[in-house]
């Protein structure tokens, strides 16, 4: 089977939107789940969210921020190449009832991953706030999706560019003091999810976050996903990725996290990667240091 | 020959090898292992271990390496077995060794058979878990071709749980389902300072290896933090497969295991290879914890060293720790490879799979069924850890099992 891409578009910097033609996974989606994708033959496979789902075209949409080596090659795959390899859809979905007020609050890339999320609570009928954040103006994305799928919309910006100034956490803060909420959804960044938790936890609001490890085989079988919740070692591929959020140890999580993101630096240095170049640095380094004495 | 567990007529192959018949070796061989390239690199050989020679005070014959001969010298052209199709679909849950042999099996009795296989390419542990320089990808690939040929569809990037569930199989018209989806799920260690950065499990470390980037052997830098000096923990095959990668990069490698060498789970002959290669032993030791350093990555390896106390009831030597012993290894690498669960995830999505206490599929012993009607398992996820003859073996028994199903 070819995972032929119908539609590209990019909505920020260095953040894409990929429309695949996957008919099987289309038909299976329900919010939560999420793909494994591996753009070339013999690349890494990384995994990300579907945003939304045809049935009816077949296809899929994935949004994803080019930052890594993979995700940089998929955002190269132009209108009409074919994909590699999709395989879907994987996780649990996301357990989505009636409730009553529901806070979906995202920043940064995980607000694509919010938005399937959101659209699910408003259809079963709750009452959707969404608490939204990004850097500046022009990394927020999905503001116009964003505010059809929620009741009330919050933007924030870290430096004040578009509407808010400040993080999505202190509007959290603000509206749970005010206001009646029934359950949280929180995505984000390891620190953003353990402050919103925290938030939470004093006022008894159940909360839910979806976590993000690093995945390598995405089916349970190499455990590198391995995430500490509620004491216990469970895969965050079979198991998640939604977790109870009072009960995932953060401190354990960012450290997960983090043992590959100082990877990504070590890979990014050219000698590292290219040891050829280097020599020939070295040669005309020698030459001129030669030809000055 | 008792001792195969595919009943290949050993004596009968290696009469033809003697007389120059190497095709004729290859076609005894083929009538009973659908996969025989493959078995003569990475077979545990039991064969080997009951060979009668061995009474005798002679030279043990080196089947294994005698099949491995056949199987590259011996191979004609992969001709189209004529078999009728008898009308009836099977659907193949994993395309490990057992899935394929089944597969075969199948084929040959008329059925059209498709294997469902999740990641990328066919081929399962063959694939992911056994790296490059045991088994060449162009063997396998070979071999799979064969099994194509013969008209079995693999479809590749197909979860089955998740992408269609068992009852929409049925409902495609398969007759019955084959799940064969083998034990690769690693054990978890509990010993504190597992989530450190640069601890890596077994499985996670081959896989990176063997999926990504094909050949990375030849001077290519690994694609993930390895450190100057790998600890890898565990006795078995994939214990000393990780180390031998290791190895391979130019890491300073030790195997720490908790029994003597002895003990090993694996053939003496690995074991010499692992010794030539320049790993380091560590038997008897037993690790306590692993350490980190400010960046949350491993610095060392607390261990302890065992030894043999009384001898328990069950027949093995009890180990225990020698008071006093504890060392810190100085590693910035610490692979765990202590074992493997069954992997039946497919339960997960389908309730009506019951499964035992020890993970495995609850299986019938006399049918073969699971507890769904017309779903039958083979395999290591029904068996746990076992040889991969013992799971080819299985995949046989089990086709045998579904033509008699089928056909009632």
């Amino acid at each position: 089977m070819s995972f032929k891409v119908v539609n590209k578009l990019i909505l920020a910097k260095d953040i894409k939107r990929l429309d695949i033609l996957a008919p099987n996974i289309a038909r299976k989606f329900q919010p939560g789940h999420y793909v494994s994708v591996c753009p070339e033959e013999g690349d890494e496979r990384v995994p990300l969210s579907v945003i939304d789902a045809d049935p009816v075209k077949g296809t899929i949409s994935l949004i994803f921020l080019e930052e890594g080596q993979t995700t940089t090659k998929l955002g190269t795959v132009a209108i009409g190449e074919s994909v590699f390899s999709v395989l879907g859809p994987l996780g649990v979905p996301a357990r989505i009832e009636k409730t009553g007020t529901v806070v979906c609050i995202a920043t940064g890339i995980w607000t694509a991953q919010i938005l399937p999320i959101c659209r699910g609570y408003r259809k079963t009928g709750n009452k959707v706030i969404g608490i939204i954040g990004a850097k500046t103006k022009k990394t927020l994305m999905l503001e116009a999706q964003m505010r059809l799928s929620c009741n009330t919309i919050y933007m924030t910006t870290n430096d004040g560019s578009y509407e808010r100034r400040g993080l999505a956490t202190d509007v959290l803060r603000e509206f749970i003091s005010k206001n009646e909420v029934n359950l949280v959804y929180a995505i984000g960044s390891a620190d953003m999810m353990q402050a919103v938790c925290g938030l939470t936890r004093d006022k008894n609001i159940p909360t839910r976050v979806q976590l993000s490890p690093v995945m390598v085989d995405c089916m349970g079988m190499c455990g590198s996903c391995r995430v500490k919740v509620g004491g216990k070692t469970v895969l965050a591929c079979i198991d998640g990725p939604e977790f109870d959020g009072h009960k995932v140890d953060f401190e354990d999580f960012h450290i997960r996290i983090k043992s590959f993101e100082e990877l990504d630096e070590w890979r990014s240095r050219k000698s590292q990667l290219n040891p050829k170049k280097n020599e020939s640095k070295t040669l005309t380094k020698f030459l001129s240091d030669f030809l000055k004495n | 020959m008792k001792d195969c567990p595919l009943g290949i007529d050993i004596p009968a192959f290696i009469r033809f090898l003697r007389e120059g018949h190497v095709a004729s070796a290859y076609d005894k061989i083929k009538e009973k292992n659908p996969l025989p390239s493959i078995c003569g690199r990475v077979c545990s050989a039991p064969c080997e271990v009951a060979c009668v020679l061995k009474e005798e005070g002679g030279v043990v014959i080196a089947i294994r390496a005698l099949e491995r001969h056949s199987a590259d010298y011996g191979k004609s052209r992969a001709a189209k077995r004529e078999s009728q199709y008898n009308g009836k679909k099977i659907a193949v849950v994993g395309s490990g060794p057992s899935g394929l042999s089944s597969s075969v099996d199948l084929t040959r009795r008329g059925y059209a058979v498709t294997i469902f296989e999740a990641l990328d390419k066919p081929g399962g542990v063959l694939r992911y878990g056994i790296p490059e320089f045991r088994l060449p990808r162009k063997i396998l690939d070979s071999e799979i071709n064969d099994i194509k040929t013969l008209g079995v569809k693999i479809e590749t990037n197909f979860f089955i749980g998740q992408t269609a569930t068992l009852g929409e199989l049925f409902k495609e018209g398969f007759a019955a389902v084959l799940i064969a989806t083998g034990a690769g799920i690693p054990k978890f260690m509990d010993i504190p300072g597992t989530h450190w950065g640069g601890v890596y499990y077994g499985e996670e470390f081959l896989m990176r290896l063997n999926l990504m980037r094909p050949g990375v052997f030849s001077r290519q830098s690994p694609n993930f933090a390895l450190g100057e000096h790998v600890a890898v923990i565990g006795s078995g095959n994939t214990a000393l497969d990780c180390a031998r990668v290791c190895r391979r990069y130019g890491r300073k490698v030790t195997l720490l295991f908790r029994r003597s060498e002895v003990e090993m789970l694996v053939r003496a002959e690995e074991r010499g290879y692992a010794r030539e290669e320049g790993i380091q032993f560590e038997p008897l030791v037993r690790p306590v914890e692993i350490l980190a350093d400010q960046h949350h990555f491993v610095n060392g390896l607390k261990c302890v060293r065992m030894d043999y106390a009384d001898a328990d009831v069950v027949g093995q030597w009890e180990l225990a720790p020698v008071p006093d012993s504890e060392f810190v290894l100085d590693v910035d690498t610490v692979i765990c490879a202590i074992g493997h669960k069954p992997n039946a995830l497919i339960s997960h999505f389908d309730p009506a799979l019951k499964i035992n206490k020890d993970g495995t599929l609850k299986v019938d012993g006399e049918s073969g069924l699971t507890t769904i009607p017309g779903v039958f398992a083979c395999g290591n996820v029904v068996s746990n850890a076992g040889p991969l003859v013992a799971a080819m073996a299985s995949g046989i028994e089990a086709a045998q099992r579904i033509d008699a199903y089928v056909k009632k």
